[in-house]
């Protein structure tokens, strides 16, 4: 740990001493059952408890019944929270670390949905997500809002939490009233910033009364809205000075952007650079004595020095840091900071299934989201496993079972391993999806897997092997669309082939994007980069709608503006001519030609299980995992490898 | 409108060896009134309210048959399902129904996102909405999913239900069997496609030993290069039937997910024709019964008389759950108005079954009696003729109040009024015609023309009700002199535009800003300016999001995404792309304002009553009702 001294230097908040500065701030988490906090928020938090983290902050609890915006959130107005509360808290206090609540009121950013009532915001101004016009809050409401907050900042005390921290960032009616965006009030609530601070003021010092004494408050404030008329760093500055002055709150914790308009800048996927938002901390540390917490796509321990180093903060939230790896902490305590699982920043299993009302998971890490679950047992008999293909499916496979004792072998026919992956990870923008493979491999090495590059799996290898088991992880293999053809001066490429390099299309090419992903969308980043005339095509309403969900759609579609990539949708390729990509135009049936020189195609890849069918014709029991059972996404490679793995 | 108990639609029939008491059934589908994946307590309260008003059979949620399927997250499992069948069983039967048990498997059309396991299919074909793969299944699995149809099948039968239905339609592993579009497999499954269904049905059938056995079958899949056609259809029905005692008609394929259940721009009943086609193939073997927007007893009854033998009216049943009581008393139902707006629940977001008309449908078990009578009645007045307004007048007189209701303009209906003018929402009409009609029975003082902003009269703020609606909100963009500048609400009215060229600017993405679009688009050029990837995003919980865009387009309408108006001037609009802050002027002689509405401003005399609907804040046809009912409840505990 000796390059991370800051990082492991003890922090004094309020009346709580931290061990050291790695925070794992509120994060939406959908654990909650029937509006309750729940045994799988107790084991996740314990998780990262157990590593040593200096401080863990819960994910919102709402404070009042008009906010209920997604199906499972915690509703702290009830006294049944309780229970859950004390699970939690007792769990983590045993582990030697302090936590927060987070509390909150999400204000217009929500719907009637669940809740059956209007929602509740400063003026009547629809959020830009939800789009559901909400009642503008007269004095009798604030009264209500203020008197939640100090009700169930109370009742996170009764249940053992240190303090509690009051969200006016992301998602909240406090970052409404701060943000002239969305204030249009009139009263003594709206207009200069004095004014637009009085709501919080308010519900500070209520809260405040309510803890009275030791527990420890914080609020989370926006730095930048990112939005036109909104919170800019100074109004962000000028308001941490006054709540400061006033003398009732314990530090600062930072963020940027609105989670209904911005969100793809707050959990920013790996197309923007780690630390991005740390002006945010830095010209507030500059401006208050407070302790201020920084936060933005930090996964690696040493950017996190880095930052406490260069004085931006006191402490720094790593969250999908620690999603991707409990460990993360001890791990960097005890130096061992290779062995860290970094996060690749994909947003596809946390954000992406938070997003679509799914519990928290994470592509590269099985167990998160289950820490309920024991760990696997070692192997009672230990077992020669061979593991046929070196992707993620094989690699995990591999690790979970090299993990419980049994001596593996991985076979990979390429030179090197990681399969799919490395071919994803090449695309532009995209290199630390390779991550995913390089923690595999420290895994496997950790593991005493044994790893066989250049060296093909087939019958022959198996039968000389003599394994006790088989795993059959031989990924897939593009396959030609029913429309291809010879006979057209189109030259045609698959994605992966043009990603690998081993097809170089020039001239003007169409990407036809069959799978609504990364593969269509980075090829055609890389063709237009190369001065390719590149369209992108699909069948679908959007080019690549799976993008929306790991919050890459907006920055995607402003780096194919700046490339002068073209976009057209609903059109279904029936075929190829001398002069293009012939198409329909299925919603009205319009038949056209688009001209090309090369058609990239990013269609479902075909399973290869040509060696799973033999080992079975010769009468062996394989397993198979990963895209030869049939083709996804990495993470249910990393899953179908983690299950088989723990069960042989 | 038609009545009385001599209508063949309400005769028992023989269903199987079972006798149903009339001819109407409640069909299958999600509800996310589920406790984890078991039937619940809320799935008995809402089916046992459909059989207290008189529906012959009620058919339930579809349960899975295999773990292999987990399509939706409350997805019931008929194995988790046991012991609340049974009471749900119980309730229905007691009030006179049949109950009968759907069940399934999703195949390709469900969800890895709940399991984390692979899906399953005849062979790998992708869906096209999730575009995920599905693993061919093997020999073994197939003989799994098969052992668990003939399970779920004994026990349902211990369950005490009435039957089993095995779903063949949409979203089903059967169906993908059938069908050439996702069935490619070389072996006996695919050289005789039928295979998996009759075995399903030999399965079921063994295994249920007395009792309906029923098949939902897709009939026609939309798609006929590869696809069940109508005429495949007939044969296949005609190879089941001899096993089968019913068979529901339905359509759609993996290309038309919501073709079965679609809303108001079908035409109702649009699937009647099919089902006689089905059923002069099946004769005798099976019944027959037709699905398909029934939402009239007219038209149910007409479907009867041309040789069906029972007729599906589940949305209709969910708008009111007395529908049999009533038509047989006399008495005109609350009419569906297939707005699909509440009622489609297979969606991420879990929303609970529900109704725009009727919002305490799928809240059974937490809503109150909004009409027992009150233990005060009074003198009440309800301040404006919308949505709101009316059911809260409806309410408070049902409830025993002096009821007089304001209206300003020269007739009720409010925002119904205008919803009725978009196409494929002209049934809206029906609802404000119900709720008039109701007021007139009740003896509702009904004034229109009366200024929202005169005193009521003497009307002291605690017997007042508010439901004075949403107003235009004044545009988001720059408006240079001359402009012309409408809100959708004006185009729906009639408002004249003079000129080529309109630009319809929709930040909601809803049916507003789609439906003006649309009703432009017949008088000429129009461009429609969103800010999102898609043109009405909102459409998709409808399942109109797709149809939504062919129509558009057909139309000619140009779709603009990812832009925002910026300025609206003389013969032009602004726009600015969000993505690449590109601006384009287009030529338009109007721009169509399709935003949100404010609230109607409320007069100081009147703060402090009771307010509902878009007064409070403009929001659906939903919230209005909902609140309007409440507010007469609110009004009484003051």
């Amino acid at each position: 740990m000796t390059g991370l001294r800051r990082l492991f230097s003890p922090l004094q908040i309020g009346s709580l001493r931290l061990d050291n500065r790695i925070v794992f701030s509120a994060h939406l988490t959908n654990y909650a059952v029937d509006g309750l906090p729940s045994e799988q928020h107790a084991a996740y938090y314990e998780a990262r408890a157990r590593s040593g983290v200096g401080l863990i902050i819960t994910e919102e609890h709402s404070t009042h019944p008009t906010d209920w915006p997604y199906e499972k959130m915690i509703h702290a107005f009830k006294p049944e929270v309780l229970d859950g509360y004390r699970l939690i808290t007792d769990r983590v206090h045993d582990q030697g670390v302090p936590i927060l609540a987070q509390i909150n009121h999400n204000g217009g950013q929500g719907s009637g949905m669940y809740s059956r009532l209007p929602v509740w915001a400063p003026s009547p101004v629809a959020d830009p997500l939800f789009r559901e016009a909400p009642m503008a809050v007269g004095e009798a409401e604030i009264d209500e809002i203020a008197a939640g907050y100090a009700l169930v900042a109370g009742r996170c005390i009764e249940g053992g939490f240190d303090g509690v921290e009051l969200q006016c960032s992301h998602s909240s009616i406090v970052r409404q009233f701060l943000s002239g965006a969305v204030n249009r009030r009139t009263d003594r609530y709206g207009g200069s910033i004095h004014n637009r601070l009085r709501f919080l003021r308010r519900i500070v010092s209520a809260v405040r009364e309510a803890l009275s004494g030791e527990p420890v408050l914080g609020v989370r404030l926006c730095g930048d809205e990112l939005l036109d008329g909104g919170i800019r760093i100074e109004e962000a500055v000028e308001a941490a000075r006054i709540l400061e002055r006033d003398g009732l709150i314990d530090y600062i914790n930072t963020s940027i952007g609105s989670a209904t308009s911005t969100l793809y800048m707050i959990e920013a996927s790996m197309h923007v650079p780690p630390g991005y938002s740390l002006f945010i901390p830095s010209a507030i540390s500059a401006a208050v004595d407070l302790p201020v917490i920084g936060v933005g796509r930090f996964k690696d321990p040493l950017q996190a020095e880095r930052a406490l180093e260069e004085g931006h903060c006191d402490a720094v939230g790593i969250v999908r840091g620690q999603i991707a790896d409990a460990d993360f902490t001890a791990k960097a305590k005890s130096g061992r900071t290779e062995e860290i699982r970094l996060c690749l920043s994909c947003n596809q299993e946390c954000v992406g299934r938070v997003g679509l009302n799914r519990w928290l998971g994470c592509i590269e890490s099985p167990r998160t989201g289950r820490e309920r679950r024991p760990p696997a047992s070692p192997a009672a008999v230990p077992k020669r496993v061979l593991v046929a293909g070196g992707g993620p499916a094989g690699l995990q496979t591999a690790l979970a079972a090299g993990r419980r004792g049994h001596r593996v072998t991985v076979l990979e026919r390429s030179e090197r391993p990681g399969g799919a992956v490395m071919t994803a990870a090449s695309a532009p923008g995209r290199a630390e999806f390779g991550d995913l493979v390089r923690n595999q491999l420290i895994e496997c090495r950790l593991a005493g897997v044994d790893i066989r590059t250049g060296v093909t799996a087939d019958l022959e290898t198996v039968e000389e092997f003599a394994p006790d088991e088989v795993v059959v992880a031989t990924g897939s293999r593009p396959a030609d669309p029913w429309w291809m053809t010879d006979d057209t001066r189109v030259g045609a490429a698959h994605v992966t082939q043009v990603l690998d390099g081993s097809v170089s299309p020039e001239g003007r090419v169409v990407v036809v994007d069959d799978q609504g992903f990364h593969g269509a969308a980075g090829a055609a980043e890389l063709l237009a980069a190369r001065e390719c005339r590149t369209t992108v095509i699909t069948s679908m309403m959007v080019v690549g709608q799976g993008l929306g969900t790991t919050l890459d759609m907006e920055n995607w579609n402003r780096r194919a503006a700046r490339a002068g990539i073209e976009q057209m949708t609903d059109l279904v390729v029936m075929g190829l001519t001398d002069e293009g990509v012939s198409v329909l135009h299925h919603p009205t049936g319009a038949q056209s030609v688009i001209p090309a020189d090369w058609v990239v195609m990013d269609l479902t890849p075909r399973a290869e299980d040509g060696l799973y069918r033999q080992l079975r014709g010769a009468g062996r029991h394989p397993h198979r995992v990963g895209d030869c059972l049939a083709p996804r996404r990495a993470h249910a490679a990393v899953i179908d490898g983690d299950r088989v793995g723990s069960l042989l | 409108m038609i009545a009385g108990a001599g209508l063949k639609l309400f005769s028992s029939w023989r269903l199987g060896d079972r006798t149903a008491p009339n001819r109407v059934l409640f069909g299958p589908h999600p509800t996310n009134l589920g406790a984890g994946r078991s039937l619940s307590e809320r799935h008995l309260a809402y089916y046992r309210r459909r059989a207290e008003g008189g529906c012959g059979a009620v058919i339930t949620e579809e349960m899975t048959v295999h773990p292999s399927d987990w399509p939706y997250e409350r997805a019931p499992d008929v194995f988790e399902s046991e012991a609340a069948l049974g009471r749900v069983a119980a309730a229905v039967q007691r009030c006179g129904g049949l109950l009968i048990a759907a069940v399934g498997h999703s195949g390709l059309q469900g969800s890895s996102a709940y399991s984390q396991r692979e899906l399953w299919a005849p062979s790998p074909v992708p869906d096209p909405v999730s575009r995920e793969c599905p693993k061919e299944m093997e020999p073994e699995d197939i003989e799994e999913v098969l052992a668990g149809f003939a399970r779920a099948a004994a026990v349902i039968r211990r369950s005490g239900a009435d039957g089993v239905e095995v779903n063949a339609g949409q979203h089903s592993l059967i169906r993908q069997f059938l069908s050439g579009l996702t069935n490619q497999r070389s072996d006996d499954y695919g050289t005789d496609r039928t295979l998996l269904a009759r075995r399903v049905v030999e399965r079921v059938r063994g295994a249920q030993g007395g009792g309906i056995v029923g098949m939902r079958l897709c009939c026609d899949e939309f798609a006929p290069w590869a696809g069940i056609t109508p005429e495949a259809a007939a044969e296949i029905a005609a190879s089941l039937a001899p096993d089968l005692d019913y068979i529901a008609v339905t359509v759609g394929s993996i290309f038309t997910p919501g073709a079965a259940r679609p809303d108001g721009h079908t035409p109702p009943g649009f699937s009647i024709e099919l089902a006689r086609s089905i059923k002069q193939a099946v004769g005798d073997a099976a019944a027959v019964i037709a699905q398909g927007s029934i939402v009239t007893a007219e038209q149910a009854e007409a479907a009867l008389s041309e040789g069906l033998d029972g007729v599906e009216m589940t949305r209709a049943q969910i708008a009111d759950p007395d529908l049999v009581r009533k038509t047989i008393a006399g008495e005109q139902p609350r009419p569906c108005v297939l707005c699909n707006q509440l009622c489609m629940s297979r969606d991420p977001r879990n929303p609970i079954v529900s109704c725009a008309v009727e919002p305490s449908a799928g809240r059974e078990t937490e809503d109150p009696d909004w009409h027992r009578p009150s233990a005060r009645p009074r003198e009440v007045t309800v301040i404006g003729g919308g949505p709101a307004g009316m059911e809260a007048a409806r309410v408070a007189a049902v409830r025993g109040h002096r009821v007089r209701l304001l209206e300003a303009s020269d007739r009720c209906g409010g925002a119904l009024e205008q919803a009725s003018r978009l196409p494929g929402r002209e049934r809206f009409a029906l609802f404000a015609q119900w709720q008039e009609r109701r007021l007139e029975e009740l003896g509702v003082e009904v004034e229109t023309g009366v200024r929202a902003e005169d005193p009521p009269g003497g009307a002291g703020p605690a017997e007042l009700i508010i439901c004075a609606g949403g107003v235009p909100k004044p545009p988001s963009f720059e408006v240079a002199e001359g402009a012309v500048v409408l809100s959708a609400a004006e185009v729906l009215s009639g408002a004249e535009i003079e000129g080529e060229g309109v630009v319809v600017w929709d930040p909601i993405g809803a049916w507003e800003g789609v439906g003006a679009a649309e009703v432009l688009a017949r008088r000429g050029r129009v461009t429609m300016v969103s800010p999102d990837p898609v043109i009405g995003r909102d459409l998709a919980r409808t399942g109109d999001l797709a149809p939504a865009n062919t129509r558009l387009q057909s139309a000619g309408v140009r779709l603009i995404k990812g832009a925002q108006v910026v300025r609206a001037g003389p013969g032009e609009v602004k726009i600015t792309y969000l993505y690449s802050d590109r601006t384009e002027v287009l030529a338009a002689s109007a721009l169509v304002d399709a935003d949100h509405r404010l609230p109607a401003p409320i007069p100081e005399a009147w703060k402090g009553a009771v307010r509902a609907g878009d007064c409070v804040a403009p929001r659906t046809v939903a919230e209005a009702v909902l609140e309007g009912r409440r507010a007469v409840l609110e009004m009484e505990s003051r």
